[in-house]
């Protein structure tokens, strides 16, 4: 009789019987396999490129054209420039992060995760590294096009703390992303729309185009939840600083914040990940196609 | 041999096919996007989208001018509200086309009915620009309850406008299905470039004098301009700040009837020869992945 037919292995990965350096030799290549078509797609999809940084800066432009409309100061057009390219991040984090399970079991690589010995959360890890990487660069090509086009001047006084800020605000983020991933195959059959539904809603939610500050107290609700947000506004402090903008909270607290983000939404991913994993096991139906 | 010996012609499409067609689309298309969830979650998706996208115009109005400057407010509020429907009918139209090419892989099977493609495409479409009108509604409503909106609609002016206005619309919708099909990769996106383009070219959130004076003829050149034009005129008894709202109405509704007459035979023309050449060259059943 084979090992496997009396085995009672809950999971491929204990079936598996590694040892501690194979399991973590094929988790990381999980994450480098998983990562590796979303960088290379920085050479190999130039058209992604285009739309990516043309409809952002789409975006931007209208909302420039508004406050120039409106005669606002020059620092707001900052404010919106550097908004549009975090946007460039959370559509990545809902599109190809929250969304990314459900097109995966469209296209039948989802039943493929769950029988492979590694862990999910490498896979998840691999689309979130790829996915910083090629979001990074649109971001910056919006930052840069941006501020030539519409004259934009910063005032960085802590670039090591913005800098600092960034890399944080994108580890709640994309930790958010994990969660939602699970959570989208749960709750619905239509990825598209619940990704559509995070979208202008959060934006307004997130102040991407004005400071937090101005939604009142609902600003209180996204320092709570919303690591865009809370991000977006360090970072409006720290790059505009002489503009006078005040943030819903001083940067040391977003900080803090944003530090206990990431470790509540990782956990929270990692947690939905194995209730998922169960019920995929157990009901056999999560992750067959057209479901 | 059932073909060869077959004397009686495959008759073509008439008014009563295609009205078929169209009705069988309009339930199809309205199962595929309202059938995914609960009236509940179906409810809020449709109302937070277009809400969320005029509160964030009214937020920065409210940060910069105060208060102050009302009938600019007005003015974002409508073209906000109003933008919904373009958008609304070109992805509407692109997607549909789109789903039954790649998603569902139904268009082959659509085209080789002895029914046509046109008014089943119009038909599947439909659902997602009625959704677009509930946005539209949904949108005015809450700027005239809670942002002091003053509507005064003259209807003489705005039934005009909004149906030649919304023809025009569905033009470019039909011409963009047609170019999607062409396209070998991120079609999906195109819809959104364009309307992005269109968004910030016809003065929807801004006036035209803004942009750089090279977009002036391209914004002139557009329907979508003079349909919002109009439309603010019909519904708030005054055009826009900058030059187009010192224009009369004759004119500026004599510019929409133009500009439609022109996109109409165009589009439909471009659409027939996008279908003819996606026939020719196997385009009808190619998965891009977009």
């Amino acid at each position: 009789m084979s090992r496997y037919g009396s085995t009672t292995a809950k999971n491929p990965r204990e079936a598996a019987e590694w040892s501690a350096g194979r399991v973590i030799r094929s988790n990381l290549r999980a994450v480098v396999g998983r990562a590796y078509p979303r960088v290379i797609s920085l050479a190999r999809e130039p058209s992604w490129l285009f739309f990516e940084i043309f409809l952002p800066f789409l975006a931007v432009s209208a909302f420039v054209f508004v406050y120039r409309a409106l005669d606002a100061p020059e620092d707001f057009i900052g404010f919106v420039v550097l908004g549009g390219a975090m946007t460039a991040f959370w559509l990545n984090v809902v599109w190809m992060m929250a969304a990314q399970f459900y097109w995966e079991k469209d296209q039948g690589n989802l039943e493929l995760y769950f029988t492979a010995p590694m862990h999910l959360m490498s896979i998840l890890a691999g689309m979130a590294i790829g996915g910083l990487v090629l979001t990074s660069s649109r971001a910056l090509a919006v930052i840069g096009i941006g501020s030539l086009v519409y004259g934009v001047t910063y005032d960085v006084q802590q670039p090591f703390l913005l800098a600092g800020v960034f890399l944080l605000t994108m580890i709640p983020l994309y930790g958010m992303g994990m969660l939602f991933a699970s959570l989208f195959l749960l709750w619905g059959r239509e990825a598209f729309h619940l990704a559509e539904l995070l979208q202008e809603p959060i934006y307004f939610l997130g102040g991407i185009n004005f400071p937090l500050r101005a939604i009142g107290p609902l600003a209180g609700v996204v320092m709570a939840t919303l690591p865009l947000g809370v991000g977006l506004d360090a970072m409006r402090q720290l790059a505009f600083a002489d503009s006078g903008v005040q943030g819903v909270l001083p940067v040391g607290t977003e900080v803090g914040i944003l530090a206990a983000m990431a470790v509540v939404f990782l956990v929270a991913a990692r947690m939905a990940l194995g209730y998922l994993e169960l019920l995929a096991r157990r009901e056999g139906r999560l992750t067959l196609r057209w479901q | 041999m059932a073909v060869t010996s077959r004397t009686e012609p495959v008759r073509g499409v008439t008014l009563a096919d295609a009205w078929r067609s169209f009705r069988t689309a309009i339930g199809l298309g309205w199962a595929i996007e309202a059938n995914w969830s609960d009236p509940f979650l179906f409810a809020v998706y449709t109302m937070a989208k277009p809400l969320a996208a005029a509160g964030i115009l009214v937020v920065m109005f409210q940060v910069i001018s105060q208060g102050q400057n009302p009938e600019f407010l007005q003015f974002l509020i409508v073209g906000s509200a109003l933008w919904n429907v373009v958008f609304g009918v070109m992805s509407g139209l692109v997607q549909s086309i789109l789903d039954d090419r790649e998603r569902y892989r139904m268009m082959k099977y659509i085209v080789v009915t002895p029914s046509s493609l046109f008014p089943f495409l119009l038909g599947r479409s439909l659902a997602r620009v009625l959704l677009s009108f509930v946005a539209v509604v949904l949108t005015m409503a809450v700027g005239v309850l809670f942002l002091g909106v003053d509507l005064r609609p003259d209807l003489l002016y705005l039934l005009p406008a909004m149906v030649v206005g919304v023809l025009a619309v569905i033009a470019l919708g039909v011409f963009m299905a047609g170019w999607c099909l062409q396209l070998r990769q991120e079609a999906g996106h195109y819809p959104d470039a364009i309307a992005g383009a269109l968004y910030l070219i016809s003065g929807a959130i801004f006036p035209i004098d803004i942009l750089p004076s090279y977009l002036h003829p391209i914004a002139y050149a557009s329907p979508t301009t003079w349909w919002l034009e109009t439309s603010r005129r019909g519904l708030l008894g005054h055009g826009s700040p900058g030059v187009i709202g010192g224009l009369s109405d004759g004119t500026v509704m004599l510019f929409l009837v133009l500009s439609t007459a022109i996109a109409i035979p165009v589009a439909l023309a471009a659409f027939a020869w996008f279908m003819r050449r996606a026939r020719q060259a196997g385009l009808l059943d190619m998965v891009t992945g977009s």
